[in-house]
């Protein structure tokens, strides 16, 4: 008999499995994706069930729950996160042509077990009334070390994975002498302690508590169309987007991906929810909603995005690289002093 | 003798449910050091120390003094204002550490609304900024001392009431100042009460995670949380969170030790309560300045900003998502209340109706989980059920992992200590010969549970639902990490909109904190006014 009580209780707070659906652990936290996954859902009828959190935290989940996980699909930003699921052996190459054609080589995973879904530039944002077009003449990250930028500059934290990703690929590019050097003199030109994301970044920029931020592109956008207020409205008025190293390697491009989890129940379903989100109807979406770069040709970027330049030369180099050097880039900023 | 052992093996198994999570953490340390805990040995862990040791002393200080000298000015004397003050100095328990710091960065940023408005009255340009930075260490220790300092308040109040009249004369008499007294004579005899106030204090800032990481400061909870969510190794992150855990440990000793030691209390029959003093002019303006501050700034503040926050969205948010995402937080904190409730009532029956000294002590340790920071309980527990859902429960189909019950049982480990408190002292006031002539008319067992003790504890053990219900509603480490698939709690909204700079959408979800946290505190306060010592003057 009591036996019978605990499996009852289990049973009502247990999670159970049903048939079609597909269940998205992401670390998205952008607004829009719910309406993205409820169009999936009204074109195939497969139910999408989402679990949001912290990358690591969906990770150490998966993990967790091992061979019973019901998980299928790990959609994430930063290519970092997921090569992080992939070295846990966590992932399953994605087959579908469909997927797979559609995405440039450099987009993809080791053996196929991620993709990109949308693109993101990590830009440099500067207000025009205290920068001096020289200043700004073919800037390079490279250059943000030199002493004139003083003071001048704000970076969120080391924390944060997409500041460990540009420095895995300056790791790659540079090697890590020089990055570290690199590293230690941008560390010198902070205007302030890194602190809040990237939008409270732009948000110093525009109140003239420093001259450069580095951020990613879509911040731009979302606060220029207005649905993030009145207040950060005004501010994205008075800054302006620039992409760096434009006469060499192009700006750190990174992205916004998913891979189909190896222990996944629905894998016909996941398969499914990545064509989708390949498909030009996400791909409008999702640059319109969450402005960030398509991957499919022939789609544009919103306006507000598409108003700083299309035509911009992007780093080519395999966003896998930043996952390898992402112990290497934490450790070297730890080194550096970038808090 | 078999009733006996059936009552006596309750404690015994709710602790071992209670520690095996945390023991699985500490465990972590015979696993083997990874690279990156010598990494963070060589260039994190000093800053880690240093600011947790900063921020520590730092909160200390801001409690210990505004504590007791709010609490010495509501006893001693008489001032207008003074009956307010007496509960009012209680609200800022309502509000989270983590929600002063989102507020305080919306009123002090350069553009935040408090240095726009001094920009407005002061006819200033938008370079001139009046209030400084508030996101830094100092900052911090603003936020936890003047939400946290109504731990010390409580006690050092009651302490102070309980203080002898006689003895204040006496030494009146031998010529100290009224100042005097305090600080010679009151202050040292109400120091027991007050230091189990502070480390009470001292645990929660040192198990945050919402204010600091909003601050970006660097301690052990952010530096947990880096470990595992920058360098994805959780094992060395709960090799860190395990030395965190023996520094709370400590700390947990010290105050329960220093609850042993009663109170200086008066016991003789000559005890009287003090007379208050009246106050006029400039000593009354004093007077109540130095307890309306610490209201303003702890509660005050927060809910003028919260307020700008809703009237510029209009009330818009309070949407068919937010009603979603309240019922859920209630609900859980409901179902959470009434598990520690009934686990609180029979174990302190079961010690009272059969005592054994062993049981006793285990018990005492079931109240360990409060100290222990939820995101260190967070881990333990995916960990635990990973274990369990591989093992124990692989031929079902059903899974543990990511479901509510293991932010239920995280929740009831946390809370446990104060649905025991509350009932452990209302128990303290039955008197044992009760027991005994029920016990001479045949009432034993679940009848003496049934129509003796629980008709007389109605009043602890609402007390004890409503106490964990408002600690559950502000918990977010833990419910970050463990609650399952499309589940929204109002912390966990309010920390996501918060942690992407998006404050006025933070607003909803943080007033319904605030206010669903109220409740109890008006039931203290209730608690407060009828404990003022009886009033002869006048």
């Amino acid at each position: 008999m009591k036996n019978l009580y605990f499996i009852l209780i289990l049973a009502l707070f247990g999670q159970v499995s049903s048939a079609n659906e597909v269940n998205v652990y992401t670390s998205r936290h952008y607004d829009s994706d719910p309406g993205l996954y409820q169009e999936f859902t009204n074109e195939t009828g497969v139910k999408v069930n989402i679990i949001s959190g912290k990358g690591s935290a969906l990770l150490e989940r998966i993990k967790a729950e091992g061979k019973n996980s019901p998980a299928d699909i790990f959609f994430t930003v930063d290519a970092g996160n997921l090569w992080k699921v992939q070295k846990e052996n966590l992932l399953q190459s994605i087959t579908s042509t469909k997927v797979l054609d559609s995405v440039p080589v450099n987009l993809k995973g080791p053996d196929n077990q991620w993709t990109a879904i949308a693109k993101r530039a990590r830009a440099i944002f500067y207000n025009p009334l205290m920068v001096e077009e020289t200043e700004i003449n073919n800037l390079n990250y490279e250059d943000l070390a030199d002493s004139k930028w003083k003071n001048r500059i704000v970076i969120r934290s080391s924390n944060n994975m997409y500041n460990q990703s540009l420095v895995a690929s300056l790791i790659a590019n540079l090697g890590e002498t020089q990055t570290e050097s690199w590293a230690k003199k941008l560390v010198s030109n902070f205007a302030r302690k890194p602190q809040g994301n990237d939008r409270s970044q732009i948000m110093a920029v525009a109140n003239g508590e420093a001259d450069i931020a580095i951020a990613n592109s879509y911040y731009i956008g979302i606060m220029l169309s207005g649905l993030a207020g009145e207040e950060q409205l005004n501010a994205a008025k008075k800054v302006k987007m620039l992409f760096p190293n434009q006469d060499n390697r192009g700006v750190h491009i990174n992205i916004s991906g998913a891979g189909i989890l190896k222990y996944a129940p629905n894998v016909e379903n996941a398969n499914l929810f990545l064509e989708f989100l390949l498909s030009k109807k996400a791909q409008k979406y999702m640059v319109e909603k969450s402005y960030e770069y398509p991957i499919l040709k022939g789609i544009l970027p919103s306006k507000e995005i598409a108003s700083f330049g299309l035509d911009f030369v992007e780093d080519q180099i395999s966003v896998k690289k930043f996952g390898e050097l992402n112990p290497n880039a934490v450790r070297l900023m730890d080194r550096a002093g970038w808090k | 003798m078999n009733r006996l052992s059936y009552w006596s093996s309750l404690p015994l198994a709710v602790l071992v449910v209670f520690t095996a999570p945390i023991l699985i953490v500490i465990l972590s340390l015979f696993g083997g050091f990874s690279e990156n805990w010598f990494h963070i040995f060589d260039y994190l862990i000093f800053d880690y120390v240093k600011s947790s040791l900063i921020l520590v002393l730092g909160v200390a200080s801001i409690v210990l003094a505004v504590g007791t000298v709010t609490a010495w000015i509501v006893t001693t004397y008489n001032f207008p204002g003074k009956r307010l003050f007496e509960w009012a100095l209680i609200l800022p328990l309502a509000i989270p550490p983590y929600i002063l710091a989102y507020t305080f960065t919306g009123l002090f940023d350069p553009f935040g609304d408090a240095n726009n408005l001094a920009r407005s009255l002061l006819g200033m340009d938008s370079n001139f900024v009046l209030f400084p930075n508030v996101r830094n260490i100092y900052g911090a220790i603003i936020v936890f001392g003047f939400t946290l300092y109504p731990y010390v308040y409580l006690v050092s109040r009651s302490a102070f009431i309980n203080l002898s009249r006689s003895m204040q004369e006496s030494a009146r008499l031998l010529g100290l100042s009224q100042f005097q007294v305090f600080y010679k004579l009151s202050l040292p005899l109400i120091r027991p009460a007050v230091i189990g106030g502070l480390m009470l204090v001292v645990m929660e800032t040192l198990s945050d995670f919402g204010a600091v990481d909003h601050f970006a400061i660097q301690t052990f909870t952010t530096g947990i949380f880096r470990t595992w969510y920058g360098l994805y190794d959780l094992q060395t992150a709960m090799q860190l969170a395990s030395l965190l855990l023996l520094v709370i440990v400590i700390f947990y000793i010290l105050e329960r030790s220093n609850r042993g030691n009663e109170l200086y209390s008066s016991s003789n029959s000559t005890f009287s309560p003090n007379i208050e003093q009246n106050l006029y002019g400039i000593n009354a303006l004093l007077a109540f300045s130095l307890c309306f501050i610490p209201i303003f700034i702890g509660f005050l503040l927060p809910i003028i900003e919260l307020s700008i926050w809703a009237y510029e969205v209009n009330l818009k948010f309070f949407d068919a998502n937010f009603i979603n995402t309240f019922t859920n937080t209630i609900g859980l904190s409901l179902v959470t209340g009434l598990v520690c409730a009934a686990l609180a009532l029979l174990i302190n029956f079961s010690e009272r109706y059969k005592p054994l000294f062993v049981i006793n002590r285990l018990s005492s340790l079931l109240s360990v989980g409060y100290a222990v920071p939820g995101l260190i309980l967070a881990v333990g527990i995916v960990q635990l059920f990973v274990y369990l859902d591989t093992t124990v429960f692989s031929s079902l189909d059903v899974l543990l992992t990511g479901s509510l019950f293991g932010l239920i049982l995280a929740y009831v480990i946390k809370t446990y200590a104060l649905a025991n408190s509350s009932i452990e002292s209302g128990y303290e006031r039955i008197s044992n010969s009760l027991d005994d002539s029920s016990k001479i008319l045949g009432t034993v067992g679940w009848s003496l549970l049934r129509k003796i003790h629980i008709p007389l504890l109605k009043t602890s053990i609402l007390t004890s639902i409503l106490l964990v219900m408002s600690d559950v509603i502000k918990e977010l480490p833990a419910t970050l990490i463990l609650r399952p698939f499309n589940f929204e709690t109002l912390a966990v909204s309010a920390y996501v909109y918060a942690s992407e700079e998006r404050m006025i959408q933070a607003a909803a979800p943080a007033i319904a904190i605030v206010m669903t946290g109220l409740i109890p505190i008006f039931f203290l306060s209730k608690m407060i006014r009828s404990s003022r010592p009886v009033k002869n003057d006048e």
